[in-house]
């Protein structure tokens, strides 16, 4: 019979604001001098790539790798309500996070991985921290205003097969965008996301995986390796995992989720016997 | 309002793993206050399908909170292979796992707790788990089902079938009553092809007799009396928008309607709704039903009472301003 491998669930930060995370500890036989810390997208795209980013930080502690996964302020099992959600509060969190995946694994040299607007918030915070050692941007978003154009469409697109809500969002301050709201403050700092205007490299070592061909990730890596990263990027035939699918299915691609691994495990070699399964 | 009160009084949680193994993980919810809790059933919340514990729009998280705010202990948790919890490795089928990780969390919250008495509450496979956890065990003194599905896909591949049912169900109750449809349908804007699907499924549904009712409405009827008559409160939450209601009716047929005529079973409808509650409107009614339903039940020692408001409330449902009904 297989050992349950350890995953233990936690709050952590301040108690008014708590964080909900998941630290999944690597087998003692297998250890490298770097944690990694996955941050996720957020809306209904936090809820459908859920699966996959489980599977992901299963794979990388297996490789060696103490992992956390964490939900940002008022996002999935962490406090604070929808509406309370602010990109610069997001930001707060992940530097929150990284203090506490350093702290509990004792490493100081630290990988985020990043989906979607957890990309484009881990590689702000990566570029404003200057203290990243590698980053992995899965399908990050490149420019926060066309992320925002496209969410309302899938909304656009959702009403027309279901009954209309009665009361119309926008006056109480916010939009409905698949039963997440997003609040006039939060569209307006999404709207002035843009990762061609980093001035600093995000971390040292940067990965570019594109699964969806439409965020423009070209302009993206010529940029990235204009600021001084060292930049792979991949091109990935895969599901865009954080989409609604219409039978209710959770993605997990096989693919993406090895080449997290195998890049992962490169950059940051093991200290002990380590095998990458 | 609501919204205001919970923010007011912030809300105590708790990562937990539990089980035999302890790879179950669960956020147990407390109420800002302990004080009369053991007079009141916990609350467990069961996975909807595979979406792990937070729910479709968090809506889990909103219910566990909105509970904690009316005094009411709260976990919501993963089943085995879902969310964050470990897959197992015994060969036991879901439906059997499900309902004994169920009573694994009635255990954990009576550990820890003190709690005795449980209200299961759950959306599409939760609710069935919900209502056979119920079935099952003595201390669920009550269940929320929500959308529950009266024929369940076994294999997986009425999946598509089920897209083209909720399909029907829309055109029927509102596009067929919406100027916006029929412009879009004569401006050759529709999904043609969506459209002819779902007449095809509704001629076939016509020939077909009503005594195909599957087997398993008949055990559902049987499970129906069998809890009300050991004093369990059951609650079925709709959404207006979902095929499921219409099955839901034909399976319960008369057993359900006296069931609810006697207050011993409710039937709550969320007007404009669709399954997966997916506006923040469906967020607002469906939160407003749950906590007057669950509200009416309180126990004492093992006797269940029912409150008075609850048995009135039984047979017709105002939800705030916007109108519920029962068995229309």
């Amino acid at each position: 019979m297989k050992p349950v491998r350890s995953m233990l669930p936690l709050y952590f930060g301040p108690p008014n604001k708590a964080l909900f995370g998941c630290y999944h500890e690597p087998p003692s036989e297998r250890s490298r001098k770097c944690a990694v810390l996955i941050c996720q997208p957020v809306g209904h795209e936090y809820i459908n790539s859920h699966r996959a980013l489980r599977q992901l930080a299963a794979r990388l502690s297996d490789a060696g790798f103490p992992v956390l996964r964490f939900d940002y302020y008022g996002c999935g099992d962490s406090s604070g309500s929808s509406e309370a959600g602010r990109v610069s509060q997001w930001l707060e969190n992940i530097s929150m996070a990284i203090s506490e995946v350093r702290y509990r694994a004792g490493l100081t040299q630290v990988c985020v991985v990043g989906l979607r607007l957890g990309g484009a918030l881990s590689a702000i915070a990566g570029a404003q921290r200057g203290d990243i050692e590698s980053l992995v941007l899965w399908d990050p978003i490149v420019d926060g205003k066309s992320y925002l154009e496209k969410l309302i469409f899938l909304q656009k697109e959702m009403l027309r097969f279901r009954p209309k809500p009665k009361r119309d969002r926008n006056s109480q301050g916010h939009i409905d965008i698949l039963g997440f709201p997003l609040s006039n403050f939060l569209c307006s700092e999404l709207e002035k996301i843009n990762l061609l205007t980093l001035a600093d490299k995000p971390a040292k070592n940067v990965l570019v995986i594109q699964s969806d061909q439409t965020t423009g990730e070209d302009s993206l890596n010529d940029h990235l390796s204009r600021i001084g990263a060292r930049l792979e990027h991949q091109r990935l035939e895969a599901s865009q995992i954080w989409l609604p699918t219409t039978d209710g299915s959770l993605l997990v691609p096989n693919q993406v989720l090895q080449s997290v691994v195998s890049w992962t495990s490169q950059m940051h070699q093991c200290q002990t016997h380590c095998q990458t399964h | 309002m609501k919204d205001a009160f919970i923010k007011s009084r912030p809300m105590k949680e708790e990562a937990v793993l539990f089980g035999e193994k302890k790879s179950l993980a669960g956020v147990v919810t407390d109420p800002p206050t302990t004080v009369g809790n053991h007079l009141r059933p916990a609350v467990i919340l069961l996975n909807p399908g595979i979406v792990h514990r937070v729910g479709p729009g968090r809506i889990y998280v909103k219910i566990a909170r909105a509970l904690a705010a009316a005094g009411f202990v709260v976990l919501r948790f993963d089943f085995s292979g879902i969310g964050d919890s470990a897959v197992r490795h015994d060969n036991l089928q879901f439906e059997k796992s499900a309902i004994r990780e169920a009573q694994d969390a009635m255990d954990f919250l009576k550990s820890t707790r003190g709690i005795e008495h449980f209200v299961c509450l759950g959306g599409c496979s939760g609710a069935l788990i919900s209502l056979e956890t119920a079935r099952c065990d003595s201390r669920a003194v009550g269940a929320v089902l929500i959308n529950y599905p009266v024929t369940e896909d076994e294999d997986g591949s009425a999946n598509a079938d089920l897209v083209n049912r909720r399909a029907a169900h829309y055109y029927w109750n509102f596009a067929l009553f919406n100027l916006k449809s029929w412009h879009k349908f004569f401006t050759g804007r529709a999904n043609y092809r969506q459209l002819m699907q779902v007449l095809r499924l509704e001629a076939k549904r016509q020939f077909t007799s009503k005594s195909e009712i599957p087997r398993e409405a008949t055990e559902f009827e049987v499970n129906l009396r069998q809890l009300t008559d050991r004093g369990a409160r059951l609650t079925f939450l709709c959404s207006q928008g979902d095929p499921l209601l219409d099955e839901l009716r034909k399976a319960g047929g008369s057993e359900l309607q006296h069931l609810c005529a006697l207050g011993k079973v409710t039937l709550d409808i969320i007007p404009r709704s669709d399954h997966t509650f997916s506006s923040l409107d469906d967020h607002e009614q469906l939160l407003e039903v749950i906590l007057k339903r669950i509200n009416g039940i309180t126990c004492s020692g093992k006797k269940i009472i029912n409150t008075p408001q609850a048995a009135s409330d039984a047979e017709a449902v105002s939800v705030g301003d916007s109108v519920g009904r029962v068995l229309d």
